[in-house]
């Protein structure tokens, strides 16, 4: 699968123009900083440097621009640690864990545990890329609706563990985040629930809506309490403490390999992507963990589930426009974009014709994620010094910027009125406890669910059982979830006999 | 690939900065009144990656030296254009607002299915160099060999084939002038509806629908993987095989051109900005005849082809009332 | 907070679930009153109905026994701090609302001035110098690398 010609010819690409490598760290660095304010997408950070990449050869083009798609994946994570606000949807499973870790005074280390997971994610996309990127590339086309379906599925499941210890509240939240997320016009062409306003034709606003629910809400309650971190002791942002944090990392070999796994591939079928693979990886390491039960009170395995997922999406994104020609989001059509700036066109020729760019582009990236390590470091450590700020000063400049983010996104103020809306709803949930985390979930799957479900109705003229029938890839799906809940059943069973055991002896 | 240090990129960046600067130089260098003395803004009403917001950001370095101003992009995505179009409705008719659009089918959309506040008549396509058609296409592994493979499948069982394609589109009405035309039973047919034309064709090139009826220029790249079966134009388009319309329905065949997409500016400006209108067009149109913008473009596989005023207008009214005659069809089912 | 019954009612939970539930009902309505076809209600109708169920189940939480400790609303709270809950809210309901009315520079600085002073900046200078330069540094630090400008007023 690998060519060793192409291999060394993308040594020579890379050698010969040694100008490329000077775009590495303003890119990573461009990214770092656009992902880390909120609404601001990848895609909007690299529309802004794709006019610059015009007067510049090919490889530092495409070498600028994976670097903030790079940087900017990571940046998200920054605030949604410090502050439990989703930058990106990516970033959503990273505050379920990271945010209740700062709010102990463990940001340090939550932060180095992010960036360890995000570069060490990063790289193993890569390397699976490197080694996989035809056989999934075959696969990803073949993708039908049930098997979207499966995996929005999949994702749902999370909601039975967020529910925590009021199981229909939590179900409940999840139902109607459900319901908000198929408000607008369906893939038929209906359109509900619209109440006549234009924006919401094409649904509730998810970025904004998740900035509210997990951020602003959390903000509000907080109004009574000085700082994020009650012990003053535990303030300081300390750099041992965030090595500390990537340390730990390497104790979950096992965490990242898997979350690696399920980024790559789900960030490899278009339209899918990194805002599903977090939720995947997140919910898979929960139940398989022997201390799921901790998780959501700032597990730092939490983290590193998430983080390892959404950053090893991107490889799985490149492999689709890579080997297909085919952009799985809007970070992928601005970098296809880029290469037809320089007359390369995508597609399953390109990557016939061109295996040393391929293979080249593997390479920086191996080489970014390097960088990024360096580059992350400084970054989190100079961010880190928002939880020394007192929330008096933070409450409203984080709403502010939040508001800022949710116009960013939505172009108008549909953005920030949904913003609003969805804090106060948070703000009850939280107050009756209620998971809001389990209506952010509902509301990113919501639509994924529904259309694919009545994509597979009209696919199959309503025989879905001789339709599934039909599609291996669907009942593998399906049977990796089944087997993960049986499995998590089984040990758990084991752990109670082993518990039970020690107690009586 | 340059070997060099390469001094042709640094002279390139800053003949690049030194132009960027003096479009950008404060207007008190230039005289008051002439038009243009400050920033164009040109509203794409999708957001950023598509075609419309590729087409602007391509074609702006071109148009921009035209006007001798920077031209800001702004996209305003949501709800099939709509809000774009409002919104840039909305902006003053004095020139520093233009619009980059898919003019048809989303104007005449937005008109007839969505009770837009605004008529065709509000907006004046300088150009449409973007003539998109549908094309039905299945997969290259597909057994269905022709359109004629497919219409007798079809007509022997109408639930024997899935149709993938984008509710409220060209592509729907075609679909239904061809199975009409045919008799074959429309409602029993296996439709599956896509939100956008990217999964549609990611959904014929899999093999995941039989068949798919969706926008022929996005197909480009998935060449290798579709076997095309039939062109929704009079002439063959983009080198496709298969058959076009006139082959299978008659020389008077009648068919809904797909999306129709470019420049635009506000309709009143003819009136009331009389002398920037001339400057707008004639900037636009020596843009678009500019042999670097089609080189640079043409790389993109963006269109530059330059019809008019005149002729651009006229396709998309003609779009408009013929998408108006299967209305209820738009309209959903 | 409660009836002299055994049981006691917490008024927000009910506001809120009748919120949800409210939401929910009326969804279903407009979507059923759009079309009754498959396509259109295959998961819209289930959901609605379920979380109509699941409401039912919650219901229980909202009327607990005088003596249960766990349906207290949170301790500690008084109605001073729940007042300043509100005025956050309805302050940035006006932020939402006006941004785009009265320009982003009036009602990012209005909003911070409130804002700052419910959360507890009792120097007033502290106040107006920090809302003043952070809204200057937001305006300029997005409005450079968002793709659309935002509508000012002074700025």
């Amino acid at each position: 699968m690998v060519e060793l010609t192409s291999v060394s010819g993308a040594f020579t690409l890379l050698s010969s123009d040694m100008n490329a490598w000077l775009y590495l760290l303003p890119g990573l660095a461009i990214g770092l900083i656009f992902g880390a304010m909120p609404g601001i997408s990848i895609t909007m950070a690299m529309a802004f440097a794709l006019p610059a990449t015009l007067y510049m050869d090919f490889l530092p083009a495409i070498v600028f621009l994976t670097a903030i798609y790079t940087g900017a994946g990571f940046g998200g994570s920054v605030p949604a640690v410090l502050m439990g606000i989703p930058g990106t949807s990516s970033a959503v499973a990273t505050t379920f864990d990271g945010y209740p870790m700062a709010r102990k005074g463990q940001h340090s280390e939550a932060l180095g545990v992010a960036l360890a997971s995000s570069v060490i994610g990063c790289l193993a996309s890569y390397v699976i890329l490197f080694v996989l990127i035809v056989p999934i590339s075959g696969v990803v086309l073949k993708l039908g609706p049930l098997e979207m379906f499966a995996v929005a599925v999949w994702g749902m499941l999370l909601l039975g563990s967020l529910a925590g210890t009021h199981m229909s509240r939590g179900l409940l939240a999840g139902t109607f985040g459900v319901l908000l997320g198929t408000v607008g016009m369906n893939t038929a062409g209906f359109v509900r629930g619209t109440m006549g306003i234009p924006w919401l034709l094409d649904g509730v606003p998810q970025i904004p809506a998740m900035m509210g629910l997990l951020a602003a809400s959390q903000l509000i309650g907080l109004i009574n309490t000085t700082y994020l971190i009650a012990d003053e002791a535990s303030r300081k942002i300390s750099f041992k403490k965030i090595l500390g944090g990537v340390q730990h990392t390497f104790r979950y070999p096992t965490i990242i390999f898997r979350g690696s796994l399920i980024g790559v591939i789900v960030g490899a079928i278009p339209g899918v992507g990194s805002s599903i693979s977090n939720l995947l990886s997140y919910s898979e390491t929960k139940r398989n963990a022997s201390d799921g039960d901790t998780f959501g009170q700032g597990n730092p395995k939490g983290v590193i589930a998430a983080e390892a997922a959404n950053s090893s999406s991107e490889g799985g994104a490149m492999a689709t426009m890579l080997a297909l020609g085919i952009p799985g989001g809007g970070a992928t059509a601005i970098l296809l974009a880029a290469f037809a700036m320089h007359n390369i066109v995508g597609g399953p020729s390109f990557i016939a014709n061109n295996k040393d760019i391929v293979y080249a582009v593997i390479f920086s990236n191996f080489a970014q994620a390097m960088l990024l390590f360096v580059v992350g470091l400084g970054f989190v450590y100079v961010a880190g010094y928002v939880v020394r700020v007192p929330l008096r000063f933070l409450i409203p400049s984080v709403l502010v910027v939040s508001t800022f983010g949710a116009y960013a996104i939505e172009g108008s103020s549909a953005g920030p009125i949904t913003l609003w809306v969805f804090s106060v709803l948070g703000w009850a949930m939280v107050r009756y406890g209620y998971p809001v985390a389990a209506t952010v979930v509902g509301l990113l799957l919501g639509s994924l669910l529904e259309g694919n479900l009545l994509r597979t109705n009209q696919i199959s003229g309503g025989d879905f059982i001789g339709y599934g029938l039909e599609r291996p890839w669907a009942l593998l799906i399906f049977a990796l979830m089944l087997g993960s809940i049986l499995l998590q059943a089984i040990s758990k069973r084991r752990r109670a006999k082993v518990a039970a055991l020690s107690a009586a002896q | 690939m340059t070997s060099t240090f390469s001094r042709r990129t640094i002279l390139k960046a800053s003949a690049g900065g030194v132009a960027f600067a003096a479009l950008a130089s404060p207007s008190i260098l230039r005289a008051q009144n002439a038009y243009p003395d400050r920033p164009i803004n040109v509203v794409v009403p999708f957001d950023t990656g598509g075609y419309n917001d590729r087409l602007a950001r391509a074609f702006a370095p071109f148009l921009q030296q035209q006007l001798g101003q920077p031209l800001t992009i702004i996209n305003r995505g949501g709800a099939g254009a709509l809000l774009g179009h409002t919104f840039f409705l909305q902006q003053p008719d004095d020139g520093y607002t233009i619009l980059c659009t898919s003019a048809a089918p989303y104007l005449p959309l937005n008109i007839l299915t969505q009770d837009a506040s605004f008529k065709l008549e509000d907006f004046y396509m300088v150009n449409l160099p973007s003539q998109d058609y549908t094309l039905m296409a299945t997969s290259a592994g597909s057994d269905i060999k022709s359109v004629q493979d497919f219409i007798s499948r079809l007509k022997a069982d109408p639930s024997s084939l899935s149709v993938g394609l984008q509710p409220a589109s060209a592509d729907l009405v075609n679909f239904h002038i061809l199975c009409s035309a045919n008799e074959i039973e429309v409602d029993a047919v296996r439709v599956v509806t896509y939100d956008g034309g990217g999964p549609a064709r990611n959904a014929v090139a899999g093999g995941v629908v039989d068949v798919g009826f969706v926008g022929g220029e996005g197909f480009l790249p998935l060449a290798e993987q579709i076997r095309p079966l039939l062109t929704f134009d009079t002439r063959k388009r983009d080198n496709w095989d298969g058959a076009i319309v006139t082959d299978v329905l008659g020389a008077d065949a009648d068919f809904v051109v797909g999306s129709q997409r470019g420049w635009g500016l506000h309709g009143s400006m003819q009136t009331s900005n009389p002398e920037v209108f001339k400057t707008l067009v004639g900037a636009i149109e020596a843009a678009s005849k500019d042999p670097a913008a089609i080189e640079a473009l043409k790389n993109q596989q963006l269109a530059t082809d330059w019809y008019g005023p005149e002729e651009s207008n006229q396709m998309l009214a003609r779009t408009a009332k013929v998408m108006e005659q299967y209305l209820d069809l738009l309209k959903g089912n | 907070m409660s009836t002299k019954s055994g049981r006691k009612v917490v008024w927000g939970h009910l506001i809120l679930l009748a919120a949800i539930v409210g939401v929910v009902v009326a969804y279903l309505l407009d979507a059923r009153s759009v079309s009754l076809r498959t396509n259109n209600l295959l998961l819209v109708q289930p959901a609605a109905f379920l979380a109509i169920v699941l409401a039912a189940f919650v219901l229980p939480g909202i009327f607990p026994r005088a003596d249960a400790a766990e349906e207290v609303e949170a301790t500690g709270e008084t109605w001073g701090d729940l007042i300043r809950v509100f005025i956050l809210i309805v302050a940035l309901a006006g932020l939402a609302f006006s941004l785009e009315v009265i320009g982003f520079d009036i009602a990012t600085f209005a909003f911070m001035v409130v804002a700052l002073a419910v959360c507890g900046e009792k120097r007033w200078w502290v106040n107006l110098l920090f809302s003043a330069l952070f809204t200057v540094f937001l305006i300029y630090g997005y409005g450079t690398i968002t793709p659309f400008p935002f509508p000012l007023t002074i700025l």
